[in-house]
């Protein structure tokens, strides 16, 4: 028997059942950027590095926002007013970065270098006046965890995969059930055929932006207040929001969230059992194999739908 | 032929009248000194307090008569904790500004960098760069003979911390909590681990976690599983923060020491209720009777309009006033090679915190140790203990 009362064989099935409730939160918080990656993906085709940069920029507005009051606004005001920065910060990043790409039809390279670029000037922006320690969000819950049982359950997690969840239908029911969503999905396919057909392909290249930055505005906020605010906090967890929408299959917005929780899983029990430092090996390894054996990503099916 | 002799006469004795008058400007004009700080990039809250500390230390200095009535030029350079920018500074400074002497870093990465060459150069660097490789050569042990550490090393800050651990708070069970690819991190948790093992006890559980890493819960639920009684971590303030709430949501209820990191504004950033948590100081500045400690950071916060005390600027202050004494002692305040030998004598001189450093033959300090704080129930600091490892 344990000192919490449990045998040794409890104490276990109730250890790897903790470790994988850290993975499913884990999860969560890389779901939340790898939405954002797989959005922009799967209309124009490239990996929008710039949304890691993006976040930093976010989280800081939404800091400042909160900073303004001397009672600090609930946190939903915070995220709702951080999105519509990130909103107004996407299409302003569009416009001198991406738009003339666009009207001079360039490789979509041409695209992935601009949108790299601006993740390293951003990042290097906010290097330039603050340090990297972090800025604290106002507290959002008293205490920090609730059990089920005798296991411990981040609230904080807890809030990140409820709208992780909430955005994830809302984009889904968006692209797959609206007229808007239907001219999304056919400027994935072909803009100028969808030109065409009537739909203002560039409109909704501006739709995509505003989803993306007001994604960036809510991850900003709740990153921020998961980890604090600081310069890289984008940038580091972006690398994991690629590698989930790359197992995911670029583009595939459920595939990406499918496989963000995996890869929470598979971490959390592999820092577990073997340490933290070959973990971001295991990583890199899982999304070569999946580029060997399945490079269409766990789902697969925008790629089909493009095919 | 006489005329060209007179003629060679004149020159010779303008030319040594000349040579006598430059020689004489240059002994009587300013003292150029270095200083190399962190005013950007990931140390800059440490870096720009530390600059501060020290130029306010010259201009203090030099309003009260200069080193025997020469005034001291500081120039100060960014080095960004980079080792490359580090470089550029130190050879801005010797090679073009010709600076006699440097007050280096609170980081000791970039400080690593020039151990050689300040030997060669004869540039003499003082600062708080406390990881020993910053003063000893690691391969042969050898001492650097032209850097100097102002504080406790790495390996005596941790001892220190381990013994009050040990003998006031009663730990029995240790953990620690660490970065191994952070230098500072490293040079605290390994002298920790060997001191607590020197001493009989357990080291149930040896985590780590990387520059990317986000998430410590796996390792603080190994941790708690370990039966540990005490968590060491030691790691810059961000990865401080993650790993105490990792600890605390885990369900660690025991104690947690750690770094001089965990100051605030640590309480004020963590999610968790901070409690049973015990670090390192440098100074108490919740003494005003103690040195001019108080007196240094409410002049900084004054004209920085900075809301927070920053300790760093004693760091700075100490440092200039380690080499400044020497200075006032030397027969040439300019000659390098001068001021290192008299810096190694350094004998009782009081620093900012009161506390007074004499440079050992590692050209660090025994006779300094380190407050211990922890938080009061409003989340505000606390001296609890003053601990030196004989």
């Amino acid at each position: 028997m344990t000192s919490s009362g449990l045998s040794s064989h409890q104490h276990k099935i109730n250890m790897w059942l903790q470790l994988l409730i850290n993975g499913i939160c884990l999860g969560a918080v890389y779901a939340l950027i790898a939405v954002g990656f797989a959005i922009v993906f799967s209309v124009l085709k490239f990996s929008n590095f710039a949304h890691g940069g993006m976040i930093s920029a976010c989280a800081f507005m939404g800091y400042f926002f909160q900073a303004r009051f001397k009672t600090a606004p609930p946190i939903w005001v915070t995220i709702i007013v951080t999105a519509l920065c990130g909103v107004v910060f996407a299409l302003f990043l569009d416009m001198i970065a991406y738009k003339s790409i666009r009207k001079h039809k360039s490789p979509n390279i041409y695209y992935f270098l601009a949108s790299l670029t601006i993740s390293i000037i951003i990042t290097s922006i906010l290097n330039v006046f603050f340090s990297k320690n972090p800025l604290a969000f106002p507290m959002i819950f008293k205490t920090t965890t609730f059990s089920v049982g005798s296991l411990k359950v981040s609230k904080m997690d807890t809030m990140i995969l409820v709208i992780s969840v909430v955005i994830l239908v809302a984009l889904m029911f968006l692209i797959n059930k609206t007229k808007i969503g239907l001219a999304m999905r056919a400027v994935a396919i072909n803009p100028d055929t969808s030109k065409l057909m009537g739909i203002n392909s560039s409109l909704i290249l501006v739709m995509i932006f505003s989803i993306a930055g007001s994604l960036a505005g809510v991850s900003g906020v709740l990153l921020g207040c998961k980890y604090g605010v600081y310069p890289d906090l984008g940038q580091t967890m972006m690398v994991k929001g690629f590698i989930a929408s790359v197992i995911g299959g670029l583009g595939s917005l459920g595939g990406a969230i499918a496989a963000a929780f995996l890869l929470g899983i598979i971490e959390m029990f592999w820092t577990f059992l073997f340490g933290s430092l070959s973990t971001p090996v295991m990583t890199f390894v899982v999304m070569l194999l999946f580029l060997f054996v399945r490079p269409q990503g766990i789902s697969g099916k925008f790629a089909k739908e493009k095919v | 032929m006489k005329k060209t002799i007179s003629c060679l006469l004149v020159l010779l004795v303008a030319f040594a009248v000349f040579a006598n008058g430059a020689q004489e400007v240059k002994s009587d004009g300013p003292i150029k000194i270095g200083s190399i700080q962190d005013l950007s990039g990931s140390a800059s809250n440490a870096g720009q307090p530390n600059a501060w500390g020290a130029e306010y230390a010259v201009k203090v200095i030099n309003e009260n008569g200069g080193i025997n009535g020469r005034m001291i030029e500081i120039y100060t350079q960014d080095c960004k904790n980079d080792v490359t920018e580090g470089l550029n500074a130190y050879h801005k400074l010797v090679d073009e500004i010709n600076v006699c002497a440097i007050i280096g870093p609170a980081l000791s990465n970039p400080a690593s960098a020039w151990v050689e060459l300040a030997g060669e150069d004869q540039v003499p660097i003082v600062g708080h760069f406390m990881d020993e490789i910053c003063t000893t050569n690691p391969d042969n042990g050898a001492t650097y003979e032209y850097m100097f550490l102002c504080e406790p090393s790495c390996a005596q800050q941790a001892e220190d911390l381990a013994e009050y651990a040990i003998k006031e708070l009663g730990s029995k069970k240790f953990a620690v909590l660490y970065n191994p690819s952070n230098a500072f991190a490293k040079a605290q948790t390994d002298p920790f681990v060997k001191y607590v093992v020197a001493q009989g006890l357990e080291v149930s559980a040896n985590e780590t976690f990387g520059w990317a890493d986000k998430d410590y819960s796996a390792q603080a639920l190994k941790i708690v599983a370990s039966g540990a009684d005490t968590v060491f971590l030691s790691d810059y303030l961000a990865q401080m923060v993650i790993a105490y709430d990792a600890l605390r949501d885990a369900g660690f209820t025991g104690k947690v020491v750690g770094a001089n990191t965990m100051a605030p504004p640590f309480a004020n950033q963590v999610k968790n209720t901070v409690y049973d948590c015990y670090f390192l100081q440098n100074y108490d500045m919740l003494n005003p009777s103690v040195g001019n400690i108080n007196e240094l950071v409410t002049a900084h916060m004054q004209a920085t309009g900075t809301t927070s005390p920053q300790v760093n600027v004693g760091f700075g202050w100490d440092a200039v006033l380690v080499l400044t004494e020497a200075m006032k002692k030397a027969k040439d305040p300019t000659d390098g090679a001068e001021l290192a030998s008299l810096i190694a004598q350094t004998k009782d001189l009081e620093l900012s915190g009161g506390v007074k450093i004499t440079m050992n033959a590692s050209h660090r300090t025994d006779t300094m140790g380190m407050y211990i704080a922890t938080y009061d129930a409003d989340k505000n600091m606390v001296i609890v203990g003053y601990e030196k490892v004989e």
